[in-house]
């Protein structure tokens, strides 16, 4: 019988492709032949924006790309730009940055994992990761006024100290993490149909995922043990004690359950953190006028989708000569392709969703 | 017979010996009557879809942590109401390239097999519209062409999705209405009939469940792939198909298909309740008791039973994700089909031997 | 076993149904936001702005607009202060900046309107407002 292969545009408009992604698939009946992201539909120019802005004025931008982490965001850049100005930071403005960078971490891990239960068509469980993320953006916005567009994080600290009875609200919401664990355990990834769906779907091999440059949960999922936070320690991440989760077959089920691991290693770092931190200044000594000496630098930091890096090029000039982000979800989501080839298009949705594209910072 | 008669039977007694003087003829008057039933299911589909479908976002509200509908109404009871007076008045979009009378037809063709099979639910004792001596069979036979509607949706609406939709839904409910039938089987080797009152007779000692747990899981399981719901609502499929056959449809033509799910939805538990929980017949209870709750008309059992049924659906909706479509596919062929076929033999040499152990 | 981790799942939405929900009814229950929050427009204290322009000058979205002009000392002063809100990124740095702590947050967050043109505000036809509102209410205190 003669067959043939039609296309399928999955997007921009469509229920399962976080954001404005667009997927042009081609299909031999319900097998996927190739996988095409096409992205941009979100492209802002941040880059460039960012090339006329001042150093400080590009941290609230930084917030826009991956929305879901902006903390993360928000220290990378900071970081790179005190790398860049050789500055010291107080003690108490560093506890307070891995303190927030992993809560961010642990509030975007939910999401990934609801939204992906949410791909494979369970409902109820994301409400339940978007319920309790909740309980981190309410703590954030007790602490900077904003829930997802943080611009915390600044060049020489943080912007402001923590409010009375924070450090309590964040225990509690520590101490309550387990239960809620359970829950996406027991709902979740306990189930065995969501089992089935992931085991051994889109294998991807750590040659592989190292020639791709995949980085974060995707390429630890293949056994590559590659953690910023552990293979080139920034700020004071040397000093907690935590381990770096690892998957062997790099299949979907690896990649999504690392995530669930990862919350509860970023729970040990901020318990750490929290028995640790110092009294103190949140904000080091910095002029008005941020002019860095002329030079270049690169910082990357572990952003829960993967290695995000900064590279700034200084003119010695109030602003950047060049401003450019290594974009962990766009370098991710190139995998796509390639692990989709072959599969069903229920595991298109499912592969995206492991991959964990956040949109703002795909077409940046 | 039964002491304090049914209030419906009444009236429906009452009806009839009101028109008898004013038609004259017996057969005139049946026909009326007939009339009448076929008035009252459309009263209860409808009824029943306005209910439901306040009922299953206030379940899934419950489960998610939220309120569900709460603003339109005491309890947002109206919020369906609400919603049928926007969907009635929405623009009905008819997209370019489609096979305009397929098109036009799916909708309406999918409700008529879904009417249809209300006529053989003993919603009481002697409250069925037609109690054929086919009952069961002719449910079955009716419910299986829903196919042909999804497929025709899917074929006409000129969309890839709507196609993969309406293929799916072919593939799907094809390969789990034979589970659905071969589960129903052990009960009518049991009963010794397919005449749906005596189904429900033949279980006044003790539940089909009971006695054929194994063919209630299985038809549990199969009739949720009949009715397209979650973890098997592949033919919808919102994640990955977006809405499947019914993606091009909107306003009136859309709510068919919701009217539809739902009166399936009803039909399938009213199966479920009428074939392994006892239909109109109270709960096995001790005879002191079953006193007591004489009062309590069959037709409330009946829809408690139905109703228990519903939300036990919609808690699987609620709770797992989909299969898919390749998993699907080997459930249904590799474990339901083996399952149910090994359940009629065993409940054939069930039989046998209690027959052998009465004789000797 | 196959169906005994539906079974816990199936446990765990029955458990919430009969859980208390968490929804806040919004418009009977207003958010608590915070003192920290940012949103809304900027409210400026006309009398406290020395004109600086550093306001401006730290937006990084260009939303604020400000004009000045020299009266007869020789000595800035506000012409028109414009926040376009559509622009705005919320990031704070105007209001940590200002010499003189002249711009609060409204902390508002339901403005939406039909038009772009409903996002920009006028500061100072605001600020006139609220000083007319407080003179009212206080001679309506003093009449009582």
């Amino acid at each position: 019988m003669q067959t043939q292969t039609f296309e399928l545009n999955m997007g921009p408009q469509h229920p399962a492709t976080h954001g404005v992604l667009r997927v042009v698939l081609e299909l031999d009946g319900e097998i996927v032949v190739k996988a095409t992201p096409v992205i941009g539909y979100l492209h802002r120019g941040i880059e460039k924006i960012c090339e006329n802005r001042t150093y400080v004025q590009s941290i609230p931008f930084t917030d826009r790309m991956d929305y879901l982490s902006g903390m993360n965001n928000n220290l990378a850049i900071c970081q790179t730009i005190e790398k860049l100005m050789a500055l010291e930071i107080p003690e108490r403005a560093e506890y307070i940055r891995v303190i927030t960078a992993e809560l961010n971490r642990i509030a975007s891990h939910m999401i990934t994992i609801g939204v992906l239960a949410l791909d494979l068509g369970g409902w109820t469980g994301m409400v339940y990761c978007f319920r309790d993320r909740e309980r981190i953006l309410d703590l954030f916005n007790s602490l900077c006024g904003a829930r997802m567009t943080f611009n915390y994080i600044r060049v020489g600290g943080v912007g402001w100290d923590l409010p009375e009875g924070w450090l309590d609200e964040c225990r509690r919401f520590l101490k309550d993490l387990p239960e809620m664990l359970k829950t996406y355990e027991d709902l979740i990834s306990g189930n065995e149909i969501l089992q089935m769906r992931l085991k051994g779907v889109a294998p991807l091999s750590a040659e592989r995922a190292i020639a791709m440059s995949a980085s974060g949960a995707v390429l630890r999922a293949s056994g590559v043990d590659y953690d910023v936070r552990k293979a080139n320690p920034y700020g004071i991440y040397d000093r907690f004690d935590f381990e770096v989760p690892l998957g062997t077959s790099g299949d979907n089920w690896d990649r999504f359950y690392l995530r669930y691991l990862e919350i509860i290693q970023s729970a040990r770092i901020i318990e750490q953190a929290l028995e640790q931190i110092p009294e103190g200044p949140v904000m080091a000594k910095v002029p008005k006028m941020i002019k860095p000496p002329v030079g270049e630098v690169y910082h990357h930091v572990e952003n829960p989708r993967g290695d995000l890096g900064f590279y700034l090029v200084s003119d010695g000039s109030p602003k950047p000569y060049r401003w450019h982000a290594r974009r962990p979800a766009m370098i991710n989501l190139q995998l796509l392709d390639e692990l989709s080839r072959g599969t069903f298009i229920a595991d298109v949705v499912a592969t995206l969703g492991t991959l964990d594209p956040v949109l703002g910072e795909v077409d940046c | 017979m039964n002491t304090n008669q049914d209030i419906l039977l009444t009236i429906a007694a009452t009806l009839r010996s009101f028109l008898d003087p004013l038609l004259g003829n017996p057969d005139v008057v049946d026909v009326t009557m007939y009339g009448v039933a076929l008035a009252a299911i459309l009263g209860i589909i409808f009824g029943n879809a306005v209910i439901l479908v306040w009922a299953e976002r206030k379940v899934a509200g419950y489960m998610q942590s939220r309120p569900g509908p709460n603003r339109v109404g005491p309890i947002g009871l109206l919020q369906t109401v609400a919603d049928t007076i926007k969907l009635i008045t929405k623009e009905d979009i008819r997209p370019k390239g489609v096979d305009r009378w397929v098109w036009f037809l799916a909708p309406v063709v999918l409700f008529v097999p879904t009417l249809a099979a209300y006529a053989v639910f003993p919603f009481s004792e002697g409250l069925i519209a037609v109690d054929l001596n086919i009952g069961l069979f002719y449910f079955l036979a009716v419910a299986s062409t829903v196919t042909i509607p999804f497929l025709m949706a899917g074929w006409s609406s000129n969309n890839k999705y709507s196609l993969i939709g309406g293929m799916r839904s072919v593939a799907q409910m094809v390969s789990y209405e034979i589970p659905l039938v071969f589960s129903l089987i052990g009960v009518v080797m049991l009963v010794g009939s397919l005449k749906m009152s005596s189904i429900v007779e033949a279980q006044s000692g003790i539940w089909f469940i009971f006695l054929q747990p194994v063919a209630f899981l299985i038809y549990v399981i199969a009739a949720t792939a009949e009715t397209n719901r979650t973890p098997f609502d592949l033919v919808e499929g919102e994640s990955e198909i977006v809405a499947g056959p019914m993606t091009e449809y909107s306003g009136m033509k859309w709510s068919l298909f919701f009217l539809a799910e739902y009166a399936n939805l009803f039909a399938v538990s009213a199966i479920a309740t009428t074939v392994f929980l006892g239909g109109w017949q109270p709960p096995p209870m001790p005879a002191v008791m079953r006193d007591a709750v004489a009062f309590i008309p069959g037709w409330i059992w009946f829809a408690a039973k139905t109703y228990f049924m519903i939300f036990l659906f919609m808690w699987f909706r609620w709770t797992f994700p989909r299969f898919r479509v390749d998993q699907l596919m080997s459930f249904g062929w590799k474990v339901l089909l083996p399952l149910a076929l090994a359940n009629i033999l065993v409940t054939g040499v069930g039989i046998y031997a209690y027959r052998i152990a009465i004789g000797g | 076993m196959l169906g005994k981790s539906l079974l816990t799942g199936m446990a765990v939405t029955l458990r919430e149904l009969f859980r208390k929900n968490v929804t806040e009814e919004y418009p009977e229950v207003q958010p608590e936001l915070g003192d920290r929050f940012r949103g809304g427009r900027l409210d400026l204290v006309v009398s406290k702005c020395i004109a600086c322009g550093l306001c401006m000058n730290n937006c990084p979205n260009g939303s604020i607009k400000l004009k000045t002009v020299k009266d007869e000392n020789n000595k800035r002063q506000l012409d028109s202060y414009i926040h376009n809100t559509g622009l705005c990124l919320f990031c704070n740095l105007c209001v940590e900046v200002c010499p003189t702590k002249c711009l609060v947050w409204s902390k508002e967050f339901a403005y939406a309107g039909y038009s772009r043109d409903a996002l920009v505000f006028d500061c100072m036809a605001l600020d006139r407002e609220r000083i007319h509102r407080e003179e009212q209410s206080q001679t309506t205190e003093e009449k009582g």
